[in-house]
């Protein structure tokens, strides 16, 4: 009788502990954080948020074409705006008001350059 | 009566049209000027402009001023313009009477056009089915060299050729490697001496992507093929990874390591250094022998492999060099060979009488017996340099120039048989591409230059031949835009051993509908064989090598016919296609292993040899993330040996491929996996051997699973795969193992895995 009731309060202590860091996770901050680019078109639009889901901290990233603003949530106790904005510079794109690396924008396909303009496809 | 009736109406017709033609003109033309995009200050005419409306055939070009006009009918409305070099537009025209300005942008890299450095320049993609295969596609098997590479691709089979050297072949349409073209960035590569082991001298991690093409080729990149082009582009200095590490490690004790540099020192000049090399089994393991029949399953080999190229983008020239140096060495054999103990000999007791009065001596005596080993070394050396001429102004033209030297060395044995050859090629190929009146008329002309040294001893004969070939080309393309594009080839070489050799190539494509595509080709091809060099395996036996009678080129015609249809089914995008080939050969040097088991004979065919196939592959995306690619694979290959119209040792008649490919988003983790199903296969005849030593006349069918996962970080991946996974293997692959000297002895029969299950791991690290 005994054993089972410290069998129970075991696994009372353990779904306590799950609840606590359920909660805790739930709790973490997140910020968000609307960035303009260079993005042209949808292929930019991919190249973007695959490269910034690598990015530690990172939780979504969204593109907007029409726009060039890509939505950034993010926890800020791992990353920041600015190392997000390094990380869109680094794959060829500019970043507010900070230009792309000038050899990931050379790697770009042709039609994510920016004298393209935005457009369909 | 009638008849005044007609003309009557034909006049009120005639009337109509005059009077109404003004009216026409005035409300339905169009016009406009296409000008260079190049130079955005400047207003540079185009003359010579394809013009039309979309989904049409009607349309112009542009005059000298780069001035057109067009009549606009019905419901047309949308205006495309295109132009070689330069990126085609379309215009939404609601206004006719606007004069339409329309620029055009050059495209970002000419090499696709004169160069050819990347993967298919244009007439060919368009009119020819070429299968790409990207770095994304490889990566699905990671190991380890180009025999590796066609695993996900139905197009491509891949074979095994002996039991001891680890060789893979490819095939296509159900025919040997050595009808199929392969080129390394277009430049003639794994042809001659270096055809059993020369895919794997090329690396996985090297290749940026595969050019598949089956049939006719090209008349541009030479005679030789017949059953199909295969073009292997490797990394590029000025647009891969700063830094590519990969490594890998297997079960059966093979570390390899590749590391691919790249390094742009202005917009004009980069370098690039590839770099491999890999190791099995330096020191002997028993997982080496997993059938127990004494011999090493794989050898114990060593690969040292690099290149390095310079490349110069100019905006007249553009020029590319670099050299390859390679060292393979493979050994294998019986284990005990490689013993350092009982390196060289074994004692076995051999019966023998001493005659009458000496019933006192023992009635045998202590022989020696050797042990069979074999060991192949390659170095090769090749030098090459590529240079384009552009003209700025004229964006169609170029002058093309492709050079390249390679000294091939090849030192071999296998117990007894020693074999030695060494290749000299030098080639040339010079192309200029221009255009007639405009570019629905597209013209490629040039010259090249082969020239071949061969020399081989095999045991103690000695085979030299000298092969100078040049040659000159020339190759139409008529397009009409979006409908239909014919291309005509023609080339005639000069051989100096067999004279002139006239090589026509004709490709067709037709769009049915903008979703489906039928193509056709038919085309000769020519080609000498290097019977040795291209069965090798067949030295690992005790059979005896006979050449009957002289041996004369291979030639051959393919023709074929292919559908290609895209479909989207529940919002999903699939494709269909259906290939049908059949290469007829006028001479082939059989490969004669059934009229006498301890022989092998090669001669001029006398009767027929022919290779049908037919292929159905069906790619869909039944859900989000998961590729699924079948087909189903038939091959009738049947040559004429001996008198007797039998099968192709070794082809299966029917095969079936399946892939499935799962990613998460982002590609985070990737799944992989193929299963391949062999029909039965013919195995050359046996059953002049004794009982113990036959063979069925056909293998089993047999099923292969290979997986892989991929976990991507971002400058990381790792992987871990298996192949052959269902651990099939050939059972006894080797007949006679244990008498390797004695006269049943042999490893060339082989139409399965030798090997079985093997599980790999690596990872890649990459500088962007």
């Amino acid at each position: 009788m005994i054993a089972m009731k410290k069998r129970k309060n075991v696994l009372m202590a353990f779904a306590l502990m799950l609840f606590a860091t359920l909660s805790a996770a739930a709790q973490t901050k997140q910020e968000e954080v609307k960035i303009k680019t260079s993005a042209v078109c949808k292929m930019c639009k991919a190249t973007i948020e695959k490269s910034l889901a690598y990015e530690k901290g990172i939780k979504e990233a969204t593109l907007d074409v029409p726009s060039q603003i890509v939505t950034v949530t993010f926890n800020p106790t791992k990353t920041n705006a600015a190392r997000i904005k390094k990380a869109i510079n680094e794959t060829g794109y500019d970043a507010d008001q900070l230009p792309a690396d000038a050899r990931a924008y050379d790697r770009l396909d042709d039609c994510c350059k920016k004298d393209k303009g935005i457009h369909e496809n | 009566m009638n008849s005044i009736y007609k003309s009557y109406t034909k006049l009120i017709r005639i009337a109509a049209i005059f009077l109404l033609l003004p009216q026409l003109i005035n409300a339905q033309t169009i016009k406009g000027t296409v000008l260079d995009g190049s130079e955005p200050n400047t207003q540079i005419p185009l003359p010579g402009a394809n013009v039309y409306w979309l989904g049409t055939t009607q349309g112009t070009i542009t005059d000298s001023l780069g001035n057109f006009s067009l009549e606009q009918r019905d419901a047309a409305s949308n205006l495309v313009i295109s132009y070689v070099g330069f990126t085609g537009d379309t215009i939404q025209v609601n206004n006719t009477t606007q004069f339409y300005r329309i620029s055009l942008a050059p495209q970002g890299s000419l090499n696709e056009v004169v160069v050819k450095s990347s993967p298919t320049y244009i007439s060919r993609t368009e009119t020819a089915k070429i299968e790409t295969i990207t770095t994304k596609e490889l990566q699905k098997a990671a190991c380890c060299n180009l025999s590796e590479s066609f695993e996900t691709n139905a197009s491509v089979d891949v074979s095994y050729s002996d039991a001891v050297t680890g060789a893979k072949q490819v095939q296509m349409l159900g025919l040997d490697g050595t009808y199929v073209q392969i080129n390394s960035e277009n430049i003639p590569s794994i042809r001659g001496l270096s055809t059993t082991y020369g895919l794997s001298f090329v690396p996985g991690t090297w290749i940026s992507a595969i050019d598949v093409g089956k049939g006719a080729g090209s008349v541009v990149n030479g005679y030789e093929s017949i059953a199909g082009q295969i073009n292997v582009e490797l990394q590029k200095p000025e647009t891969s990874d700063r830094l590519l590490l990969n490594t890998y490690i297997n079960d059966m004790g093979r570390t390899e390591l590749n590391l691919t540099l790249a390094h742009p020192f202005n917009k004009k000049w980069s370098t690039g250094l590839l770099l491999h090399g890999s190791r099995m089994g330096d020191e002997l393991e028993s997982k080496m022998d997993r059938n127990k029949d004494g011999f090493l399953d794989l050898p114990m080999s060593k690969q040292y492999n690099v290149v390095n190229r310079w490349k110069y983008n100019g905006e007249r020239v553009q020029s590319q060099f670099g050299i390859k140096a390679l060292y393979d060495s493979r050994k294998g054999g019986q284990m005990n060979y490689y013993q350092p103990e009982h390196q060289e000999m074994d004692t076995i007791p051999v019966d023998m009488d001493h005659g009458p009065g000496h019933e006192d001596m023992p009635n045998y005596y202590l022989q020696k017996k050797p042990y069979y080993g074999t060991s192949t070394e390659t170095r090769r050396i090749e030098g090459f340099a590529k240079t384009a001429l552009l003209f700025p102004e004229t964006p169609y033209k170029g002058l093309g120039l492709i050079l390249s030297g390679i000294n091939h060395e090849q030192n071999s044995f296998f117990g007894y048989n020693t074999y030695n050859g060494k290749q000299q090629t030098v080639y040339a190929n010079l192309i200029y591409q221009t255009i007639i009146n405009n570019t629905n008329h597209g013209l490629k002309f040039g010259a090249s230059y082969l020239l071949d040294s061969y020399n081989e001893q095999y045991r103690d004969s000695t085979f030299a031949r000298t092969e100078s070939v040049p040659g000159v080309f020339g190759e139409y393309t008529y397009t009409i835009p979006e409908k239909f594009t014919a291309v005509v080839g023609l080339r005639t070489d000069f051989h100096n051993m067999y004279g002139p050799i006239v090589t026509p190539r004709v490709h067709l494509k037709y769009n049915l509908t903008p979703q489906t595509t039928l193509r056709a080709s038919a085309g000769s091809g020519f080609r000498v064989a290097n019977p040795i060099a291209e069965n090798t395996s067949v030295l690992i036996s005790s059979r005896q090598l006979l050449v009957k009678g002289q041996l004369e080129p291979e030639k051959a015609w393919n023709y074929g016919v292919n559908l290609t249809h895209e479909f989207t089914i529940l919002g999903k995008n699939g494709l269909l296609g259906v290939d049908l080939y059949r290469t007829d050969f006028i001479n082939q040097i059989i490969t004669d292993m059934d009229t006498d088991p301890r022989q092998i004979a090669f001669y001029n065919l006398d009767g027929k040899s022919y290779a049908n196939s037919a292929q159905v592959e069906l790619q869909y995306e039944p859900l989000k993330s998961l590729d699924v690619k079948m087909a189903y694979k038939y091959y009738d290959v049947k040559n004429t040996i001996n008198g007797e119209l039998l099968a192709r040792q070794f082809v299966s008649r029917n095969r079936f491929f399946l892939n499935l490919g799962y990613a998460t988003k982002f590609d985070k983790w990737k799944l992989d996996f193929t299963t391949q199903w062999h029909g039965a296969k013919r195995i050359p005849s046996t059953s002049a051997n004794e009982e113990v030593y036959r063979r069925d006349s056909y293998s089993p069918a047999y099923l292969l699973f290979n997986a892989q996962v991929t976990r991507a970080f971002k400058k990381w991946d790792i992987y871990l795969g298996g192949e052959n996974l269902g651990n099939f293997r050939q059972s006894n692959p080797i007949i006679a193992a244990d008498q390797p000297f004695g006269p049943n002895f042999d490893a060339s029969l082989i139409w399965g895995p030798v090997y079985g299950r093997m599980i790999y791991a690596g990872m890649r690290f990459k500088i962007k």
